[in-house]
């Protein structure tokens, strides 16, 4: 029992010395690539926790997550532009609409089952973006552009490595606080059975509808601050279908069961895809991403961290046991 | 308890149950036989929300549940198996029984109570010591208890077994037998079952009722029925034959 | 606006949609008997359009006359993905669902190292004769997508026939319709599954050399292919080679209609809009079974 509370005492204490490593490490002015490089692994590790409330625990596979993340840019973007209001000011307000749009779309798509239902968020993805490309008021196929901050680049850089190091911890503990909770074990349930999962009570059209709009507006926020961090929303940018294959990569990498892969497979991903997308070429990142898509799904369908766990204590995984 | 009035239902053009009347008392082990296809599993499905009824109506203590859904039920009451057990594979034992729990007629918020109240259930089925394993690594009997604890999880008044001795050995039959009779006399729940297995049908029941065709044929007790001519033709003599 | 531009308008609609049901066929055929949902279909149409484009390009020989060949190698390269990555997937819990997203990295690979050999420029197919019209009074249509709707109908009727009339085409209906049985008879499963996804992803090369006789094409546009191949599948019933025909002229007349009084953007919009209504509330299509 002692050794077990020490054990706990010892994790809190690392995890507190590793966030504590990181809010320093801008004041140790390192490169701005380095921050940069940062910035979009905390990005993709909360988009990727985030997606996993519906992908992982639930069991439903969207694309349609950038339509969410757009909408939060978008928001953003369009205060910013036409109003002066500070996307730090209407990122929530971006989350929120990122919410209420997943609330119209979530009552009619979530009925759908399996593949209709990813077809059906890729849809709305494209049939968004179709429509903010013809849309004035957004800025059509010019984009908005957004007034920067008045201040040195590498001031501008530390906000915004900040902002977002503060919005994966946060999002990535809530997600962990979901996963244990009631309402984790009602998701889980209906991932794996539905039909049993009701007869259990679980009221799962509410369930699922709970965990849609909560993914969405964690998007929602993401999206308004990264829009403001590239200074430029464009339907083509943040409507990138390979956004969201990304996203959906980097959980089933690590593993979509638990809050830890996502975690894992969006820094480690996140990381290798910059380095080769910068140092050698973005056609053969998104090669190399595509046969790891391929490779993931029939030889670790659970994700690398179960693949390795289970080589090392010789347990056969089962297909039973993988989402897919 | 539970009454079913004039309860149809068609899938196309085939009907799966026609005007069928029933009614299972309080405190009762009612059985439901016939032969294959004969609308038995359909008919639980109607009971329990997954198929709307096309016409009647089914009652709950009184009240009408025609019309809820399938966790509206639950929340009612009402629990029921699969005649395949259909445990949660991803999941150990455990954890099985203990969604049921938080989610069931109790309503717990905290997943520790919901442990503990899962062990007891663990326990009451006998198979506690397996509370850790994953479910996929269950052998059949072991499967159908876990099935049954997780019904008895969400604290049912009424309980609905789907061939649950159904691929189970002589000694295994006498064990669901026993845990039959204490779910209903420790826990007081009402039990109504589907049923192939003769024998244990005959020593558990109440009262049967039989059904051939979505059509009822007989209805009474044990004794009553195996001596009705219909039945014996339909059903048993069938059995009999082979 | 005059009642012949109209009628102009429908006719290059219907063309393009039978084009449309033939790039659409197999990929319904795949996720219908095989439960394979193929995303990488629309890839391997490019790469159909690529291979004609380039032989035509370099050694002159006309996409007609190269058609035959196209047919062969992405045969043949439906039979290398089929090994490397389908008949693994078919061993998951939900085979539709792994299939899916296996083969949008299927994809991705595809349409990147096309881009990387060849650059993602946009390139049309242009012989001679396809950029004539012929005229019926004061109606004229482009030889282009007039030889494309006859190469697809060609392709169409084939598999139709394959399928009913071979001994080998009943051996993969026999498969898919009973799988045990067929296994009883001594069909061989995994060389009918082999032949099912070669077939299809044959028939999406001949389709991207219809498409490509109509529009440019670029790496990047299979993910817009795609999308109206779901859209002619679902609105034709998953699986129906008949159905997804009928879709495809449907859709193409919608098309042509829309194309007359709005502009093109806005016609897509209310196509995908209309597949996600029919996703909601008839997802076994509109002419399925």
């Amino acid at each position: 029992m002692r050794d077990k509370t020490n054990g706990r005492y010892m994790k809190y204490g690392l995890f507190l010395i590793v966030m504590f490593m990181l809010f320093v490490f801008p004041v140790l002015k390192p490169p701005l690539f380095f921050l940069s490089l940062l910035f979009t692994a905390y990005m993709y590790v909360a988009l990727a926790e985030s997606w996993n409330l519906m992908g992982g625990y639930t069991g439903y596979i969207s694309l349609g997550h950038i339509a969410f993340f757009s909408t939060g840019a978008y928001t953003t973007a369009v205060f910013m532009n036409r109003f002066g209001v500070s996307p730090f000011a209407t990122a929530l307000l971006g989350g929120f609409f990122a919410a209420v749009l997943a609330a119209l779309v979530g009552y009619p798509v979530l009925r759908l089952k399996g593949a209709y239902f990813t077809i059906s968020s890729l849809l709305l993805a494209v049939v968004m973006q179709l429509i903010f490309m013809n849309w004035d008021f957004v800025g059509s196929s010019v984009g908005l552009w957004y007034k920067l901050l008045p201040v040195s680049i590498e001031i501008n850089r530390m906000i915004f490595y900040e902002v977002m190091l503060f919005l994966a911890t946060a999002i990535t503990l809530i997600v962990r606080w979901v996963e244990k909770s009631k309402f984790g074990a009602g998701l889980i349930a209906i991932r794996e059975d539905e039909d049993v999962a009701k007869t259990m009570g679980i009221n799962s059209p509410w369930l699922k509808m709970k965990a849609f709009i909560l993914g969405a507006f964690f998007a929602g926020v993401i999206g308004g601050v990264y829009g403001y961090y590239i200074a430029y929303v464009h339907p083509e940018v943040t409507f990138n279908i390979n956004t969201s294959l990304l996203i959906l990569l980097m959980s089933f990498f690590g593993g979509c069961r638990t809050w830890v892969g996502p975690l894992f497979g969006a820094i480690v991903l996140s990381l290798v895809n910059q380095l080769i997308v910068t140092f050698i070429g973005a056609e053969i990142s998104r090669i190399l991403y595509g046969m790891l898509l391929v490779v993931v799904i029939i030889f670790m369908p659970d994700g690398v961290i179960h693949y390795i766990r289970g080589l090392f204590v010789h347990r056969k995984i089962r297909h039973g046991d993988s989402i897919l | 308890m539970l009454e079913g009035i004039e309860v149809s239902k068609k899938f196309g053009g085939l009907k799966a149950l026609t005007n069928l009347n029933f009614s299972v008392e309080k405190g009762q082990i009612v059985g439901l036989i016939g032969p294959n296809g004969s609308g038995k599993t359909t008919l639980f499905n109607v009971i329990t929300g997954f198929y709307p009824a096309d016409s009647g109506k089914v009652l709950f203590k009184g009240k009408e549940i025609t019309r809820c859904k399938p966790y509206e039920i639950a929340k009612l009451g009402i629990a029921r198996t699969f005649q395949i057990v259909r445990p949660l594979l991803g999941l150990n034992v455990l954890d099985n029984v203990t969604t049921a729990v938080l989610y069931g007629r109790d309503n717990i918020g905290t997943m520790a109570k919901g442990r503990g109240r899962a062990l007891e259930l663990l326990e009451f089925v006998g198979l506690d010591k397996k509370k850790n394993a994953q479910a996929i690594n269950l052998v059949s009997a072991e499967r159908k208890k876990l099935e049954l604890a997780r019904a008895l999880a969400i604290r049912p008044e009424f309980l609905l077994l789907d061939e649950t001795f159904s691929g189970l050995n002589e000694a295994e039959v006498q064990d669901a037998i026993k845990l039959i009779f204490r779910i209903r006399d420790e826990l007081g729940i009402t039990i109504f079952l589907i049923e192939h297995v003769m024998k244990a049908v005959m020593e558990t029941c109440d009262r049967i009722i039989v059904i051939q065709y979505g059509i009822k044929l007989a209805e009474g007790t044990p004794e009553e029925v195996s001596r009705n001519q219909n039945v014996i033709e339909a059903y048993l003599g069938k059995r009999r034959t082979c | 606006m005059t009642l012949s531009y109209i009628i102009e308008s429908i006719i290059s609609g219907i063309l393009l949609g039978g084009i449309y049901a033939i790039l659409s066929v197999g990929f319904g055929l795949t996720w219908g008997t095989m439960k394979v949902l193929n995303i990488s279909h629309s890839v391997f149409a490019v790469l159909g359009a690529f291979v004609s484009y380039w032989l035509f390009v370099k050694l002159k020989v006309d996409p007609i006359l190269s058609l035959p060949l196209i047919v062969i190698i992405l045969f043949s390269s439906g039979a290398i993905i089929y090994k490397l990555v389908i008949r693994p997937v078919q061993r998951a819990k939900d085979v539709i669902m792994a299939s899916m997203v296996a083969t949008f990295g299927v994809a991705i690979v595809v349409e990147n190292v096309m881009s990387y050999f060849w650059r993602p420029d946009p390139r049309i197919l242009k012989p001679a004769y396809a950029s004539s019209s012929i005229f019926l009074g004061e109606i004229s249509i482009s030889q282009g997508p007039l030889i494309g709707f006859i190469m697809a109908i060609c392709a169409i009727s084939l598999l139709y026939w394959f399928l009913n009339h071979t001994y080998i085409g009943k051996g993969v209906q026999a498969t898919w319709q009973n799988p045990i049985g067929a296994a009883l008879v001594g069909i061989n499963q995994e060389r009918v599954s082999l032949i099912t996804f070669g077939l299809s992803i044959a028939s999406a090369g001949a389709a991207g050399v219809a498409m490509a006789l109509i529009y440019a094409f670029y790496p990047s546009v299979q993910s817009i292919w795609t999308l109206f191949v779901f859209l002619v599948t679902i609105v034709g019933g998953v699986g129906s080679v008949i159905g997804t025909g009928l879709a495809g002229l449907l859709i193409g007349s919608i098309i042509g209609i829309c194309a007359a009084f709005l502009p093109f953007v806005w016609v897509n919009v209310l196509l995908f809009a209309l597949l996600l209504v029919i996703l909601l509330f008839k997802p076994e299509g509109l002419f399925g079974n």
